[in-house]
């Protein structure tokens, strides 16, 4: 189950916390190793508290976080953040892709270099092959995420 | 003549109370409604149209609609910004010269207190709260605030906070302003030693303070209850946008640091009136700057998240495409939002505290750098190689990203232990969160206030004031702040009236940079105002052609659906509509006058 | 929002209590600090009688007069602990229990005297 929300780009997505708490926990290990102002019953637990809460805590909501998100991914529509109130707007996973709001005004549509609109589903397709990393567009993560599910 | 005085008070506050009564006695008679529950949904619909709000001042003045409540919000925000600005305007003129030459010092440091606190809990809260309240029920499709009366009531405090706050300030026999600096460090605050501390003014402003603490607080929960519950059928969680994010981010910080904040105040008013001795007894000044900071450097996380949301919501809009890595800024924001507890003590490194846990905190202030930096990246990725557009919101947002920079920088130099012991208490400080809470958190407020400006007034303001607005405070910022990061490294300390002459120059350059933004901020009021009351009216629902790049939000398609119904009612959207088109049934409610 | 137009209509848009709500916090709380008796019991009944009424006007309550009661235990406890603990300060713990009296003695007399539906005070 758990496994199952956390997929591969979800966990892909959550890294972005692991840094900082990489960097609490390379302190933990630095100060138990050097201890460079020694080692005090008091004070010492204090200084690894002050690690070791924000780490816990951190991390827990990371989790919880992640699992909220990923799943209403699969339990529901994804649309572009902000635009699931919009009337008529189409989910990112329907081939209109989100330029389709308004049919009529994209009659017009933009020369948008890179990954534009008119390809952005197009990627998404190739991400959900698994090449996740490079894509440039963080919500085409979305798509594939919904692909899988 | 005690008792006089007395009797005096009691027949004044009873006649206020008469008053009072008979005016809501009036007023509830006036709107024809009975107070008692439950005819809410029967029997009053078609008499709505008029009842829904009153007009004139009592509309404002008892509104519970959330867009109302965010203009007040705004309306608030800008007039504390101006208060807060033009005090910091007479210090900058006073720091022309090293001398005291303008004002007294004790002057200087009356409005150097009240500028901070002005500036922080006057302005800052509260224009984002505008932004919050207008925006984030539209954005998640809620109807209202879960619970629009006590947003009223979160309103309502602010302005009896701001007249305590400011209350040394005016002509009272025997108030002075307080002059704590906006940490308001023990003993100084307890009035202790030989000093004019134990003043009135004093505990009317912490008095102030705590009210608009508790205004914030009652905010929040309404937030965090309406994300969590009114959200629409088909906004959840994977759908929330980035604005709505910070907004619940920010709200479970200012949950847990604003009641700290507040019985620390109280504390501490009871050490001034009471005789109890928290704060003044062995440890006591250390045990204030601990609680201060708990609070304290939250607070700044309070101020930057929803700014920050801002800007991840405008620059994909001009940058033609959608923000990129969006869940990294998401689950980034909630990073802050829990590291933002674990550093308070960076603030207090060179209290001689001990060295092991100065060292920890040191660590997690590193570590809270990472998740800021991430933002940063996603914004400048956005706008790679996108289609941007430099309208003025855009111009805002980036120099939002610009100035954080620097602004970040600085602070993570400062994250350090050796770096701070040279620098703490210094200009460099000054200029570190100046970068922050003006060069990004004021220039984020600018952007949404131009981004969203047809939303809220259904006009356009004119672009071209608009960009000398920008182009002044981006010039003016970054001359004022940068000359206080070098007057820092020169050791010129922060909060001194006067200076050695070998820092006048600097001094007085930034007293320029503070010029200019003064002029830019008198554009911005004109600008304002002016096209708020004859701006060119917006006909379409998309003024920024966001459809075209699929970039299109639930709030302009909100302003979309006014605009048509304001139309096919044949109704000029500019008059009192609430007024004029009583009996609609299909008329939504909030379609409220524009101006 | 506007998904059923129509829906948001059946809410008030107006309400006069909050405004007098956050009105009676800091006059009861000026009057306590600075010991000004009239001051902090006025604050307190504008305070309690105006959240008796919002109670009420949001359907929490059919009459405010149990609301009155409801208000004016907690602060009777309050000016009670001011009064008689360690707090030591009976003045202003007098202001506050005269307060909640007044607020108690409305809210009876509005059970027994009241129709059903006049102003609070
Ligand atoms: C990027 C992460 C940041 C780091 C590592 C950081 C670090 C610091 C440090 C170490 C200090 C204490 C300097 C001293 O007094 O010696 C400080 C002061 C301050 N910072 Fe930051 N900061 C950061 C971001 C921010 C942000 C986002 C804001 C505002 C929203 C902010 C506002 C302030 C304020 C107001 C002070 C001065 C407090 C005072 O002494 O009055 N900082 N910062
Ligand atoms: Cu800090």
């Amino acid at each position: 189950m758990a496994n199952k929300i956390f997929d591969r780009d979800t966990l892909l997505d959550l890294t972005v916390n692991v840094v900082p708490l990489f960097i609490i926990a390379f302190f933990v290990v630095a100060f138990a190793v050097l201890s460079p102002f020694g080692i005090d019953p008091l004070a010492s637990s204090i200084q690894f508290g002050l690690l070791a809460v924000p780490f816990v805590l951190l991390a827990i909501l990371t989790y919880f976080a992640g699992r909220a998100v990923a799943g209403s991914e699969q339990s529901g529509e994804v649309y572009l953040p902000g635009q699931a109130g919009v009337r008529g707007a189409k989910p990112l996973e329907e081939d209109h892709g989100p330029a389709a709001i308004d049919p009529e005004s994209t009659d017009d549509a933009p020369e948008v270099e890179g990954d534009g609109e008119d390809d952005a589903d197009g990627d998404a397709e190739d991400d959900a092959d698994g090449d996740a990393e490079d894509d440039a567009d963080g919500d085409a993560e979305d798509d594939a995420d919904t692909k899988d599910a | 003549m005690e008792v006089n005085g007395q009797l005096a008070l009691t027949v004044l506050m009873g006649l206020f109370l008469v008053a009072v009564a008979a005016w809501l006695a009036r007023v509830e008679n006036w709107r024809s409604y009975t107070p008692v529950a439950g005819g809410g949904a029967f029997g009053q619909k078609d008499s709505y149209g008029s009842e829904e709000k009153p007009s004139g001042v009592i509309r404002w003045l008892t509104t519970v609609d959330h867009k109302d409540i965010g203009i007040l919000y705004g309306a608030y925000g800008l007039i504390a910004f101006a208060v807060g600005g033009l005090m910091v305007v007479v210090m900058r003129i006073e720091l022309i010269d090293p001398g005291m030459s303008l004002i007294s010092n004790t002057f200087y440091n009356s409005l150097l207190t009240s500028h901070g606190i002005t500036m922080l809990f006057l302005f800052g809260t509260p224009i984002i709260a505008a932004f919050s309240n207008y925006l984030v029920p539209l954005l998640i499709g809620a109807d209202d605030m879960a619970f629009p009366r006590i947003n009223a009531i979160a309103f309502w405090l602010l302005p009896p906070a701001a007249l305590l706050i400011w209350a040394g300030f005016f002509p009272l026999p025997d108030v002075i302003p307080a002059q704590t600096a906006w940490t308001m460090y023990t003993p100084l605050s307890t009035g202790a030693g030989a000093g004019n501390q134990a003043n009135a003014g004093v505990d009317l402003m912490l008095l102030g303070l705590h009210l608009s603490g508790v205004s914030a607080t009652m905010g929040a929960i309404n937030f965090i209850a309406t994300i969590f519950t009114e959200r629409g059928d088909d906004v959840s969680w994977a759908n929330l946008d980035i604005f709505s994010w910070t907004i619940l981010t920010q709200s479970g910080l200012i949950l847990f640091a604003f009641p700290l904040l507040g019985s620390a105040i109280v504390m501490l008013l009871f050490d001034r009136n009471f005789g109890t001795a928290f704060f003044s007894g062995e440890g006591g000044a250390i045990l204030w700057q601990h609680l201060f900071w708990f609070f304290g450097h939250p607070e700044v996380y309070i101020l930057v998240l929803p700014p920050m949301g801002i800007v991840s919501y405008v620059i994909p809009r001009f940058s033609g495409r959608r923000l990129f890595g969006f869940k990294f800024v998401v689950y980034s924001t909630l990073a802050i939002g829990v590291l933002s507890f674990g550093v308070w003590a960076h603030h207090m490194f060179a209290t001689g505290m001990d060295p092991r846990l100065r060292a920890s905190f040191m660590a997690v202030s590193l570590a809270i750098a990472i998740p800021s930096a991430v933002k940063t990246f996603n914004w400048i990725t956005t706008m790679w190689n996108g289609r941007v557009r430099l309208t003025t919101p855009m111009l805002f947002s980036v120099g939002f990203v610009s100035n954080f920079i620097i602004g970040g920088v600085t602070g993570v130099f400062l994250a350090s232990i050796p770096v701070d012991l040279v620098l703490h208490d210094t200009y460099y400080v000054v200029g570190h969160f100046h970068y922050v809470v003006m060069g990004a958190i004021a220039f984020a407020g600018f952007s949404g206030l131009y981004y969203w400006f047809p939303l809220y007034t259904g006009r356009m303001y004119q672009k071209t004031l608009g960009k000398a607005h920008f182009w002044l405070s981006m010039i003016g910022t970054n001359i004022t702040f940068f000359a206080m990061i070098l007057l820092g490294y020169g050791g010129m300390p922060r909060r001194y009236a006067t200076f050695l002459p070998q820092f006048a120059t600097l001094h007085q350059l930034a007293t320029v940079g503070a010029l200019l933004l003064l002029v830019g901020q008198i554009i911005f009021v004109w600008n304002f105002v002016q096209s708020w009351l004859e701006g060119p009216e917006i006909e379409d629902g998309d003024p920024w052609n966001l459809r075209q790049s699929g970039l299109y939000t639930a709030e302009w398609d909100w302003f979309d659906q006014k605009q048509q119904t304001a139309i096919a009612d044949g109704g000029d959207p500019d008059d009192e509509t609430a007024l004029t088109d009583g009996g609609h049934v299909d008329e939504p409610a909030d379609d409220r006058s524009d101006a | 929002m506007d998904a059923e137009p129509g829906l948001s209509e059946q809410y008030r848009m107006a309400s006069p209590w909050p405004l007098f709500i956050a009105l009676g916090i800091p006059i009861a709380e000026l009057g306590i600090l600075f010991s000004l008796f009239p001051i902090a019991v006025g604050g307190l009944l504008l305070f309690g009688g105006s959240v008796a009424g919002m109670a009420t006007e949001s359907g929490y309550a059919k009459t405010p007069w149990r609301g009155l009661i409801g208000v004016a235990a907690p602060l009777a406890v309050l000016g009670l602990a001011f009064m008689f603990t360690r707090i030591g300060l009976p003045n202003r713990g007098l202001a506050i229990v005269a307060a909640a009296v007044i607020l108690v003695a409305a809210g009876v007399a509005g059970m027994l005297f009241s129709p059903d539906r006049e102003p609070t005070y």
